[in-house]
């Protein structure tokens, strides 16, 4: 019984000590204020979110920002996926070469996107203006308009592979025999698709769903390299927000109540995800 | 005879007709293809030819998308007049050494989880708390890890982040090795204990060559995840001698005056070995990006 113990005690202390106790350090200083008479404690950083302005942009920026990337990243990647299902030539190339955008450096995307979108002298509106279109108002991350979209879109380019990796490995496990049976009984690609593929690959649709959810939610990275979440506040998300109070404002009390709302909000979300797929496994 | 030409006829219109079929549905998928994979590389092509381009060509319009002179000015300027160099070297040495810690500590825990029968249920419930460790968005850990390594005055230190990486690459060696391990039938190593192995001696001698593609593999997720690790490495290190290539990166994108080309000539450098990596790993990449969710 004493080897059991030696063998997990390592990871244990580590995770206990750098995931666990980072925790209970930020429960005791998002309740404590600092004032003249020393150290009190009380639930202000808290009753503080509901009418801090900041703060209700940026959940309803990350809000945002999650539901469209998560629908076009599903959608494209499903397609995608469905495309390359199929034993057609050069499909190895394919594959590799789609999955290049989610392998880089999140910095990396970063720095790829500036220079595309720059309104100077970046490949997009260089390629505009050959086309003839004035693109003297597309200015991308520098607009408060388009600034969102662009962040989205680049999320889009980046994370699309991986849902379409994993649908693709999800379609590939699908067996012969239901397609086979809806063969014989006359199904059209639709009816095929919607009663046999859909209900087949849903695991891997949940599990996507669910790796993609919890990223978006906590997106930092990319929009840190592109806008610093700007122009203004345009492109604020939680994280960001959170990053700015503790290190440019070094309110580390304030910044430590906003990441249990985080926190909170990817454990509901995610625990929503694992109810259904387990549902879906005891069927 | 007649009869017999109708009917070969028909066939080979029929046969014809398929093909033109099959030829149709097939360049539909390349022509809905192409131009994701153009869109899918693109963009990385370009922030490679601006590594390439005098200042010059650098801001001319309409971009020159292949016809430039190439220089390899930006590179020398990176990794000889400033200081990329060194951040890639911390990039490479955090992230080795990271790797390594969470290797030998992570397939321990893994091997047990896999192996052993724990009581109270114990092998799952500890498990889904370990993957649940791993859920945490960063911000919510960066920002106590910030204060604790300033408490111990490891800011700025390569042992920060090594420590940091270790336990963060943690709860995924775990769950990828022990799927590897639950993979293989115990009969292996219970003959090895039978012929008067111990526990460990059959763990070293039999399992672990075993898993050692799952081990490799694994290894290289690691490798890949604290190179391209950028939160942790921006709250944690703001000197040249103690930051890695990420966020030296980054503070060259965040400046007033942006030298595009030594950025996008750090940020070439910096994507090489991933690539590499990626391409040995192809065979087990879905496994490793849903944390052995999917074995595909």
């Amino acid at each position: 019984m004493l080897l059991p113990v030696l063998f997990i005690a390592p990871a244990l202390a580590v995770l206990l000590s750098l995931s666990i106790y980072p925790l209970i350090y930020s429960v005791t200083i998002s309740l404590q204020q600092e004032t003249s008479a020393g150290v009190t404690w009380s639930f202000e950083n808290f009753a503080r979110l509901a009418s801090d302005n900041f703060f209700l942009t940026a959940m309803a920026h990350t809000f945002v920002y999650t539901i469209a990337a998560l629908t076009c990243e599903f959608l494209l990647g499903l397609g995608l996926a469905l495309l390359l299902n199929k034993q057609i030539r050069g499909r190895g190339l394919f594959r590799a070469s789609l999955l290049v955008p989610m392998m880089l450096p999140t910095v990396v995307v970063g720095v790829v996107w500036r220079l595309m979108l720059n309104p100077n002298f970046g490949a997009i509106n260089g390629t505009l203006k050959q086309l003839g279109i004035n693109t003297e108002s597309l200015t991308w991350t520098a607009s408060p308009r388009l600034a969102m979209l662009s962040v989205i879109a680049v999320d889009v380019w980046q994370w699309t592979p991986f849902v379409f990796l994993v649908l693709l490995a999800g379609l590939q496990a699908i067996p012969q025999g239901p397609y086979e049976a809806a063969l014989i009984d006359g199904s059209s690609r639709w009816q095929t698709f919607r009663h046999v593929t859909l209900p087949l690959l849903k695991p891997a649709i949940l599990i996507v769903l669910l790796l993609r959810t919890m990223d978006l939610l906590r997106v930092f990275d990319q929009i840190f390299i592109l806008t610093e979440g700007g122009p203004g506040f345009a492109t604020e998300t939680i994280s960001l927000y959170i990053y700015r109070t503790a290190f440019r404002f070094f309110d580390f009390g304030y910044a430590a109540a906003m990441s249990f709302v985080l926190l909170a909000l990817t454990s509901v979300i995610s625990a929503i995800y694992i109810r259904f797929l387990q549902a879906k496994e005891a069927v | 005879m007649n009869h017999k030409d109708t009917k070969s006829t028909k066939s080979d219109k029929q046969g014809s007709l398929s093909v033109l079929r099959v030829f149709v549905v097939n360049n539909f998928r390349y022509a809905l293809l192409l131009p994701a994979l153009l869109f899918a590389l693109a963009p990385v092509y370009w922030m490679l030819t601006i590594s390439l381009k005098t200042e010059v060509d650098q801001f001319a319009s309409p971009p020159p998308w292949f016809v430039f002179t190439p220089t390899l000015e930006h590179y020398y300027d990176a990794f000889v007049t400033r200081a990329f160099g060194q951040y890639l070297i911390t990039s490479a040495i955090v992230a080795v050494t990271s790797t390594g810690c969470a290797l030998i500590i992570g397939t321990m825990a893994a091997y047990a989880l896999a192996r052993f029968q724990l009581p109270w249920s114990l092998n799952r419930r500890l498990s889904l708390w370990i993957l649940s460790t791993r859920m945490f968005p960063a911000i919510v850990t960066a920002v106590p890890l910030f204060l604790m390594m300033r408490d111990v005055r490891l800011l700025n230190t390569r042992a920060s982040l090594i420590i940091v990486y270790t336990a963060f690459n943690l709860p995924f060696v775990i769950w990828m090795m022990r799927g590897f391990f639950a993979d293989l039938p115990r009969d292996l190593e219970e003959a090895a204990l039978v012929d008067g192995d111990s526990r460990l001696g059959a763990l070293v001698r039999v399992v672990l060559p075993l898993v050692a593609p799952g081990l490799a593999a694994t290894a290289m997720f690691c490798l890949i995840i604290s190179w391209n690790e950028f939160l942790f490495a921006l709250v944690l290190t703001q000197t040249d001698a103690a930051m890695t290539l990420p966020v030296g990166i980054a503070g060259r994108v965040t400046q007033y005056e942006i030298k595009w080309g030594v950025m996008s000539a750090a940020a070439s450098v910096a994507i090489v070995p991933i690539l590499v990596f990626a391409l040995v790993l192809q065979k087990y990449l879905v496994r490793g990006l849903s944390m052995g969710a999917v074995k595909g």
